[in-house]
């Protein structure tokens, strides 16, 4: 399982990619600047990053992880503390 | 004060004079009510603080603009969107709300159209509009990421240097699809979204505990006026949210933030209910739902698993927003009818000469009363034509019962409303066709499960051999944003039994050729399996 935010990224790079049909995934994206984020592909994202990492992402959260960063932020935030437990 | 033919009848009586006489009073009795709740970023701000907010930021846009002109504003829902426009109404300034999801040339010719002096806009988007910032040198740029940036002022002092700003001061300028391709400007006055909000919010019984959940864009009317005008009025609180990340998050939305209303277009419903995400009513005692149609079907599912009436209305941004809606409470509502007149307003139906049919009778939807725009903005034929005899005249047909109910039946064009955004054909005809190698095009809505409607392209080509459907998809994507892009583009040079666009004895295209051929042959294959439900053909739910 990936540990640091450079892991992170890399390992949700392909997911978004062929989810929000980008050619790259990295940290200045945002879902503003990202014509294709829409809202049905954020469900679609979530969902994809769910499967992956094994996890639940809730609706309390979901509408706050509009961009690259808070999302591999969140999912680092996540594991972590499944780590710890 | 002067009111337009179309705007006199009825009467009303608006105690506010515009949007900061309307912040100033609701801020002067409840200082302390949470007005703004902006989740994603954890911020709130009760009436007082965004009254202070709103006054700082008139003293910075007065200090960045020559003149108090038109300005253009591209934020998502966020405390910047809601600063710059109160601040900039406030001195009598204009605001043009363009939509961030807009390709560059759309965006452009938006602020070329409405004579924007100024731009206010959210850093994220200083790659797209870097290519503008140069090339448009008599245009100044600002941007604003936090509203934290704004400096301190001596509230009072700063709002008694203010000028005096009539009810009939043109506040927006909202942009809309046209028949001609290029969006056309319609112009709101501060009266035109104090009328409406005061309307829904009277309509909905709204009063200062009123939650709205904001889940739809605010550079369109329906989130500047159901959600913030209209709860603004009442002395209520809002919940900002962005539209795009809003879907999967809704239910938790409204327990968590305890929200009464909210305001959606038919396919945010249709995918709430197909992506199967549970929740309840709690507090919601409704969901305002307009902007398309809304099938019978997906109403009484929806109503049925989660137990949230659904009021539907009619209305158009030439007229604010809505004109009608359906009788609150639930109970006494009208299946199928998008309701009846709201006090502020006044609707007839008419024939082709303008002359009011009987109740029963279908004809075009005519509005008038104190919500009706100003008119468009440098569109003086267009004005003429959809502004006349006293009435809006709003391309829409429809029917009036004897109760005074009325049903929306059909768009008099080929207008097409793909998730509550309304494309015109010629929108994206006018690219299409510029392609090297298209010799020519035709654009028709088709069905779609979610969004009611998607957008197929037939076009003709030169060298059908030369150019593929990602090829034409591609081009499209340089010029056009990305909801009017077409989902499917046929290359008719390649299929054996149309070969050519269907035409006319005088050699215009027969849309409904293409409608029906779409529907025989080509509509089946793109239903996405698992949404079928909604529909009612599994039983998912």
């Amino acid at each position: 399982m990936p540990k640091t935010l450079i892991e992170l990224y890399a390992a949700v790079s392909p997911v978004a990619k062929q989810v929000l049909q980008i050619p790259r995934f990295d940290s200045t994206l945002t879902m503003m600047s990202t014509p294709s984020w829409d809202s049905l592909r954020h469900v679609q994202l979530l969902g994809a990053i769910e499967r992956k990492f094994g996890i639940e992402i809730g609706g309390e959260d979901a509408f706050k992880l509009t961009s690259a960063h808070k999302l591999v932020s969140y999912l680092h935030a996540r594991l972590e503390r499944g780590s710890q437990k | 004060m002067t009111l337009l033919p179309y705007q006199q009848s009825p009467r009303v009586n608006l105690p506010y004079i515009n949007f900061r006489d309307l912040l100033k009073k609701k801020t002067e009795k409840d200082p302390d009510r949470e007005f703004l709740i902006f989740p994603e970023s954890d911020r709130t701000f009760t009436y007082g603080e965004f009254h202070a907010l709103s006054v700082a930021a008139s003293e910075w846009i007065n200090a960045r603009t020559r003149e108090r002109g038109t300005s253009c504003i591209l934020f998502r829902n966020t405390p910047e969107f809601l600063a710059v426009f109160f601040g900039a109404v406030a001195l009598g300034m204009t605001i043009v709300p363009i939509n961030p999801d807009l390709a560059a040339a759309e965006i452009r010719f938006i602020i070329e159209n409405s004579g924007g002096a100024s731009v206010f806009y959210d850093p994220e988007l200083q790659e797209k509009l870097a290519p503008l910032k140069a090339e448009m040198r008599h245009v100044v740029f600002y941007s604003l990421s936090d509203v934290a940036e704004l400096p301190k002022v001596d509230v009072a002092a700063v709002e008694a240097r203010l000028p005096y700003v009539e009810s009939t001061t043109a506040a927006a300028i909202i942009y809309t699809s046209g028949t001609t391709g290029y969006p056309k400007g319609v112009i709101l006055s501060h009266m035109n979204f104090l009328v409406d909000g005061k309307a829904i919010a009277e309509w909905f019984q709204f009063d200062s505990r009123t939650r709205s959940l904001c889940i739809l864009p605010l550079f369109h009317n329906n989130g500047l006026v159901v959600s913030l005008t209209s709860t603004m009025y009442a002395g209520g609180s809002i919940i900002m949210i962005d539209p795009k990340a809003s879907l999967r998050s809704f239910w938790a939305l409204v327990e968590r933030y305890h929200a009464t209303f909210t305001s959606v277009m038919p396919s945010i419903l249709a995918a709430i209910l197909a992506l199967g995400f549970d929740g309840g009513p709690g507090t919601l005692r409704g969901i305002i739902s307009g902007g398309q149609l809304l099938p019978r079907k997906l109403a009484q599912k929806f109503e049925s698993r989660f137990g949230v009436p659904i009021f539907e209305g009619f209305g158009s941004t030439e007229a604010t927003s809505y004109s009608c809606f359906q009788a609150y409470p639930a109970e006494r509502r009208k299946p199928g009818s998008v309701g009846r007149a709201m006090p502020i307003s006044e609707m007839m139906i008419v024939d082709d000469t303008d002359a009011e049919v009987p109740d029963g009778t279908e004809g075009e939807i005519c509005i008038r009363g104190a919500n009706v725009a100003i008119g468009y903005h440098n569109l003086p034929e267009l004005q003429n034509a959809r502004f006349r005899g006293s009435w809006y005249h709003s391309g829409d047909y429809g029917v009036r019962d004897k109760d005074g109910d009325y049903f929306f039946r059909s768009r008099k064009d080929d207008l097409i409303v793909k998730g509550g955004e309304k494309i015109y054909p010629a929108e994206i005809e006018n690219v299409l066709s510029t392609h090297p190698n298209v010799t020519e095009c035709a654009i028709i809505g088709v069905d779609d499960v979610i969004l009611g409607q998607e957008i197929c392209a037939f076009v003709s080509l030169k060298d059908p051999g030369a150019s593929a459907e990602a090829d034409l998809l591609n081009y499209c994507s340089r010029f056009l944003a990305r909801f009017k892009q077409p989902k499917r583009i046929v290359i008719v040079n390649q299929i054996e039994d149309l070969a050519e666009l269907p035409k006319g004895p005088t050699k215009k295209i027969l849309y409904r050729v293409l409608r029906d051929y779409y529907e025989r042959r080509l509509g089946n294959s793109e239903d996405p399996e698992a949404l079928k439900w909604v529909l009612g053909s599994q039983g998912a739910g």
